[in-house]
């Protein structure tokens, strides 16, 4: 079952990339996308039809704040690049993730990477994520009290 | 409506330029790798999307790949930064004016 969940959003992918719609590339894009699953073996996960609307209101809620994030992470290295005196102060402060899965300590890190001014540099295997951060006078208790909202959307995505 | 689409693509390739430009002035003001790879990895990507959101509206690239390709660069991005700083701090590559390290302070410890 876990493998035609892959291979169907495999093949949705190819279907956008492509942009064609025939038959035969229907086909073609079946047999690439299973290859593909084949070649990277996916884990066996809770599939239940019934959260799906909720996980597709917190997707779409986790793209908003995601959008919003680049946008805001874009702005703000910029004017830190454009200031004559450069205001940055950088360290890297331990964040822990509150996540047990390695999927969940993942799209974790992903989220904090893409927040202005903070980078994931490493993750050890109790999942706290060593982050890099243009001002690291912040405390790690700030930095996790603005992950925990997207923390909470993902774990709705992926439970 | 055609025309409005135009002005929000030209406005698009503007501040996509504007924001790659500062993408590569972040690479030379920072001080170190850890520090370049905010302004290349965030401001860059910025800019690229904005890039590829013209490309949709001003040619016939279709709007699921130019979606398919934002949405890949936004996840792919953070994990090249990722994998560049880890491999740098990996090697040892020092942080300049850094004011804490607790990354360093781990790798010290002893197991």
């Amino acid at each position: 079952m876990h493998y035609i969940r892959t291979i169907v959003i495999l093949l949705i992918i190819y279907l956008a990339l492509t942009g064609n719609l025939q038959l035969s590339n229907i086909v073609l894009g079946t047999l690439v996308s299973t290859v593909a699953a084949l070649l990277l073996r996916p884990q066996p996960g809770p599939t239940d039809l019934r959260r799906l609307p909720a996980a597709g209101w917190a997707l779409i809620r986790y793209t908003a704040i995601l959008a919003v994030d680049v946008v805001k992470s874009g702005i703000g290295v910029a004017r830190i690049v454009l200031d004559p005196a450069l205001p940055i102060q950088p360290g890297i402060i331990a964040i822990d993730s509150g996540c047990d899965s390695e999927l969940g300590t993942a799209l974790s890190a992903h989220a904090l990477s893409v927040t202005p001014g903070e980078l994931v540099i490493g993750i050890d295997k109790a999942g706290t994520l060593y982050t890099h951060c243009l001002d690291a006078t912040h405390s790690a208790e700030y930095v996790a009290d603005a992950q925990a909202m997207r923390r909470d959307l993902l774990s709705k995505i992926f439970p | 409506m055609h025309t409005f689409l135009e002005f929000i693509a030209i406005l698009a390739v503007i501040i996509g330029t504007a924001f790659s430009v500062l993408g590569v002035l972040g690479f030379i003001r920072m001080p170190d790798v850890y520090t370049r790879l905010h302004a290349t990895g965030k401001v860059s990507i910025f800019g690229v999307v904005l890039l590829l959101l013209a490309t949709v509206a001003l040619t016939p690239l279709e709007f699921g790949k130019g979606l398919v390709l934002i949405v890949l660069l936004v996840v792919g991005g953070p994990v090249t930064s990722h994998a560049i700083g880890s491999a740098a701090h990996r090697i040892g590559i020092p942080m300049k004016r850094a004011i804490r390290d607790d990354l360093a302070a781990i790798e010290q410890t002893p197991p």
